[in-house]
Order: structure tokens, then sequence, then C-alpha cells
């Protein structure tokens, strides 16, 4: 059985949302990492990945993200999270991942806090 | 007096990608029919998912199985979903596993499935011996609010 992700792109005049629908796992990561690359080397330094269709990630998928926020980092841009479900919320914090993205409870507040 | 009702079933499932979302749903469903929340629904689901991954991975066992025995519990006070998930792999120790670990919220890539096994329930016990495979059993519960 397979649990494909599906990543949806809307630019900003800022930068970038990514919307994700379903499993993030090592291969749903990949594909969020593939797209969020593509955006980096077109000059995108400001990305928010609204997770509100994701109802499930585990512990490789999150090692993914982790590595998209160092690559965004060293670009000196940022990434955020927002719309996240509150077991996910406590993934990303045991995870590490909260220490270097902000995470909102709205796409509103985040797009607004982002200037995007 | 306290009554009880008890739900139980019994998968055995082959390791191949993605096979964890099953025995979460599984569990789910399991769970939403003895009237747990969604919350402790999706604690569960998660912790079902990274053990499961942690036997895929690292189990290294020959059958390619994996073998998940859950108990629900309906009393009173509220209800309690017992998991064991079981491969016959080379087992580990799970002490040396959690030295590695760093601290809950250090970003680090790898190494966590255990750490949030704990984290998303409420009771974790892990039986493993060197060769003989590994069980853990796990318990999420749900009081009733009085």
């Amino acid at each position: 059985m397979t649990e494909e992700l599906k990543v949806a792109v809307d630019r900003k005049p800022n930068g970038a949302v990514l919307y994700t629908k379903g499993y993030i796992n090592n291969v749903g990561g990949e594909e969020i990492a593939n797209r969020a690359y593509e955006l980096m080397d077109a000059g995108v330094r400001t990305l928010l990945l609204n997770l509100r269709d994701t109802k499930i990630v585990n512990s490789i998928g999150i090692s993914i993200l982790i590595e998209i926020i160092e690559k965004m980092i060293d670009k000196g841009g940022t990434i955020a999270f927002c719309c996240l479900t509150p077991v996910i919320h406590k993934t990303f914090q045991i995870m590490g991942l909260a220490n270097y993205a902000r995470i909102f409870d709205s796409e509103d507040a985040a797009l607004k806090e982002l200037g995007l | 007096m306290t009554t009880t009702a008890e739900r139980q079933m019994e998968l055995t499932l082959p390791m191949v990608a993605d096979i964890e979302i099953a025995a979460a749903r599984a569990a789910g469903n399991l769970a939403r029919e003895l009237g747990m929340s969604s919350e402790k629904i999706d604690e569960m689901t998660h912790a079902i998912i990274e053990a499961c991954i942690n036997a895929r991975e690292h189990s290294g066992c020959a059958d390619n199985r994996i073998y998940l025995r859950f108990v629900g519990t309906s009393q009173d006070d509220g209800s309690r979903i017992d998991v064991w998930i079981t491969d016959h792999g080379r087992g580990f120790d799970p002490a040396e596993a959690r030295s590695r670990r760093p601290a809950a919220g250090v970003s680090h890539k790898r190494g966590r499935g255990l750490q949030l096994i704990e984290a998303h329930m409420d009771e974790v016990s892990i039986s493993t011996s060197s060769g003989g495979g590994t069980t853990i059993h796990m318990v999420k519960y749900e009081k009733k609010e009085s």
C-alpha cells in the first residue's frame, strides 16, 4: 500500500506557500524537499508549509523537513509551518523542529507575520 | 460496580512500504469504537507508526512480518487500549538506544522513534533479546470527565 503525498505551491510576492496533503513519510518528505529546493534555487527565501491536510507524519519525514530548514537557514531564509494538528505540533517540538522554524495556528497569521 | 467490555484484534502484516498506516488505521478504528477522543487516537496512531517503522527498518527479521495485537477495554471510568507490536528479528538494547538520543527539543535527524513512542503513549515496556525478537507493549488511557 502507498500513501502518496500531494504538494501544491502558491507563489507569493515575497515567498511561497506549500500545501501538503497526505502522509509525510520518507517519500512525502522528499517530495516536499524537491519542491522547496526548486523554490530556493529560484530565489525564494521565505517559505510557509501549510499542513492543514496532513494528519500523519513520521520521524523519517520530519528528519527531511529538518534538512530543508537547515538548507534554508544556510541561505539566510526562513521556513515556517501552520495549521498543524495537536499531535503533529507535539511531535515537532519533541524532534526539535520547533526551535528552528516558527509555527502558526492559522495561515492568515503566518502570512501577516512573515510578510508574504 | 465497574463494568468492563473488551475488544480484541490480531493482525500479521508484511513489512512493506507504508504498512504502518494499515496498523494505525486498525487501532484507530478500535479506539473510535471505544469512544476515545481524536487527540488520544492521533497520539496512539503516531506511536504505532514509529514502532512499525522501527521493526521494519531495524529488526532484520527473516520472516518479514510484524505481529500486532490490540485489546480495547471500556470501564465506567474510561477506556484503555493495549497494543503489542512484535517482530522476530535480532533484538536491540533499549538502554543503549535511549543513551544515543538527543534531549527532547534538540534538533536531530534520526533515532527519535522510541522517544516519540514514549512521548505519545501513557505506558511503554519493551521485551527484547539478542536474536529473540522484540515486543513493544504500549498503553493509551482515556479517563472520562467526572
